[in-house]
């Protein structure tokens, strides 16, 4: 128990540095991708509307929401596959319609849909793209395989999901691309291929290079990311250091009880808040450490105990209820 | 367990790759087309052995001749042209290049490989051009299979065909294989819809077709016949009188005004969406 709490707050102690690097990193740098005002409309409905975000270099970014909110809208405007109703794009200071070839030599992706051509191994389907990029050794992808666990010999046809995805991946990191578009990149992964990705994703950061990436999975995001982007129905509704939100994390309990619990004691406890009672089942949300929570709770006699994290989402809307909430 | 073969394959680039995914079907086409050919030379001593088939063609109604290009059938040239190039091989490379034409880059669209294919750095214009080049490389391929299928019977079975009457009349036939193919891929490209592609090409290359043969019986449709590539192509007779430079050429410049609006039309879409 208290390993773990040093622990946290090594990497808490770790985080903020980072954080602080990085907010300098941006108060003096160029942003990679930078979009401005950015609308695409479908004549069916959805899209996006007026997205507006700088990404900067050496940082990972989240992009979060649910299906369907315009995550892979967004991050195909950028591969120049569909263009903005307006707006505008850069990459590295390139224009992503009138410079779309330089921008993309400069960029890995790896699609949100991703279909590989099936007639190919993934060795041949590898060594054909790093043809049409130039300058990427297939020394590079077959680390990469070995690190991935791929087979790259078996016809792509016989692959399960995963064993695809593993293939979009390594496509999308060989030759170390300056910048890296991943939409949704652990769909479909086991966690031990999943913590691989996530360490290639921070080796490409600490390298100075650029992660974009999008997640419907919100403890992935909150994991991997520096930033978040929230977005809801074609709309960025946050954007946020995900240290910052930590701090405002915190466990909802749902407690019930065969005693009577002193509410008043409770709800001075540190961190606590919205505590309610309903008949023999108490919630409350509890920030920060959840020793003397815990330890009041067991003056009384339990039945059950829910403790669940409070989503980044959750995190997102609570918080931007109560501190930005428009004035 | 026994390692796997590895399968090294080495393909550099959208042309080399559009050409390896269709390699089976290419095979198929040639070997057909050449087999076609030749067995239709294969046929050609017992006609024309036949005195009753030298004027068996007069007895037909006029508008199965024009339609059907039946002439006199006891010649090498005259049975050539009705049995080979006027209809059959000329409709084979059209069917072959609507379909893989259709398929080139609305197939990518369809699948959902566009995103892999486009994220490189490549233009849009390039893709469409590498790919067109693909198709012209096959049908190239596959009208060989039939030139030399027909050249191969001409020698065996004595058919009195010259190299170059049938130089002439392979070299059309290609070419219209080649400008229906591209249209294939024209529509696909601008709509990114594989099956319009393919149907629409086939409706305009029969349009083409009966806008060459009818106008011998319709004369209100006379004036229009100079519309139809398959006239320039086929209606003078490549079997018989050889190369027509000028109606040739303007085939070639419709295909190339065809390719320009296919990357006109792939270039301001919005793909895979």
């Amino acid at each position: 128990m208290h390993n773990q709490k040093m622990e946290e707050e090594r990497l808490t102690h770790s985080e903020n540095r980072r954080a602080t690097t990085l907010q300098r990193s941006r108060e003096a740098a160029e942003p990679t991708i930078r979009f401005h005002a950015v609308t695409k409309q479908y004549r069916g409905g959805g899209g996006v509307d007026e997205i507006t975000l700088d990404v900067y270099p050496g940082e990972v970014f989240g992009f979060l929401g649910p299906n369907g909110a315009g995550k892979s809208t967004t991050i195909r405007l950028v591969l120049d596959l569909i263009r903005p109703d307006h707006g505008e794009i850069t990459v590295l200071g390139l224009d992503v319609r009138r410079q779309g070839i330089e921008v993309r030599r400069q960029i890995g992706y790896l699609p949100g849909e991703l279909t590989l051509y099936e007639k190919l191994t993934p060795r041949a389907l590898l060594t054909h793209l790093a043809h049409l990029r130039t300058g990427v050794e297939s020394s590079h992808f077959e680390s990469l395989a070995e690190e991935f666990s791929l087979d790259l010999d078996r016809p792509i046809k016989d692959l399960s999901k995963g064993n695809r995805q593993k293939v979009g991946l390594i496509q999308a990191l060989m030759g170390d691309p300056k910048v890296l578009i991943l939409d949704e990149p652990t769909s479909g992964l086991d966690p031990l291929v999943q913590q691989s990705v996530h360490g290639q994703i921070r080796r490409a950061c600490t390298e100075g290079r650029t992660v974009f990436l999008s997640s419907h999975v919100l403890s992935e995001v909150g994991q991997i990311a520096d930033r978040v982007g929230l977005i809801r129905e074609g709309r960025i509704i946050a954007i946020d250091d995900v240290t910052n939100l930590r701090r405002h994390s915190a466990h909802l309990i749902e407690a019930e009880t065969d005693g009577e619990i002193n509410l008043d004691h409770l709800r001075e406890l540190p961190g606590v808040s919205e505590v309610s009672v309903a008949g023999r089942t108490l919630t409350f949300k509890a920030a920060g450490p959840l020793t003397p929570v815990m330890s009041m709770l067991a003056s009384v006699d339990l039945l059950d105990l829910v403790v669940r994290e409070q989503t980044l989402e959750e995190l997102f809307l609570a918080f931007y209820a109560q501190d930005h909430a428009p004035s | 367990m026994r390692p796997r073969r590895r399968q090294r394959i080495v393909l550099r680039s959208t042309f080399e790759r559009s050409l390896f995914e269709e390699r089976r079907a290419l095979v198929a086409w040639t070997l057909g087309l050449f087999t076609y050919a030749f067995v239709m030379t294969a046929i050609f001593p017992t006609i024309r052995d036949n005195p009753a088939l030298k004027t068996i063609h007069s007895a037909y109604p006029e508008v199965l001749r024009s339609l059907f290009a039946i002439g006199d059938m006891t010649t090498g040239v005259g049975y050539l042209r009705v049995e080979v190039f006027s209809t059959v091989s000329p409709l084979l490379l059209i069917i072959f290049g609507a379909l893989w034409g259709g398929d080139l880059t609305a197939g990518e669209e369809d699948r959902g490989t566009i995103d892999l294919l486009l994220a490189n750095p490549l233009s849009r214009q390039r893709v469409v051009l590498e790919k067109w080049a693909s198709l012209v490389t096959g049908l190239v391929v596959a009208s060989l299979g039939l030139g030399l299928g027909a050249l191969v019977g001409i020698v065996v079975f004595d058919l009195g065909v010259s190299v170059s009457a049938l130089t002439a009349a392979t070299v059309a036939v290609c070419l219209i294989g080649v400008l229906f193919g591209s249209l294939a891929l024209a529509i696909g490209a601008s709509t990114g819809a594989r099956g319009l592609a393919r149907g629409v090409t086939t409706v305009l290359a029969v349009a083409a077709y009966l806008l060459s043969t009818l106008p011998d019986l319709v004369d209100w449709l006379r004036p229009f016949r100079p519309l139809s590539p398959w006239y320039h192509a086929l209606g003078t007779d490549p079997l018989a009188s050889g190369f027509h430079l000028w109606h040739l050429g303007g085939v070639a410049v419709a295909t190339v005004a065809v390719l320009g609006a296919a990357i006109v039309g792939f270039n301001r879409r919005d793909l895979g969406t």
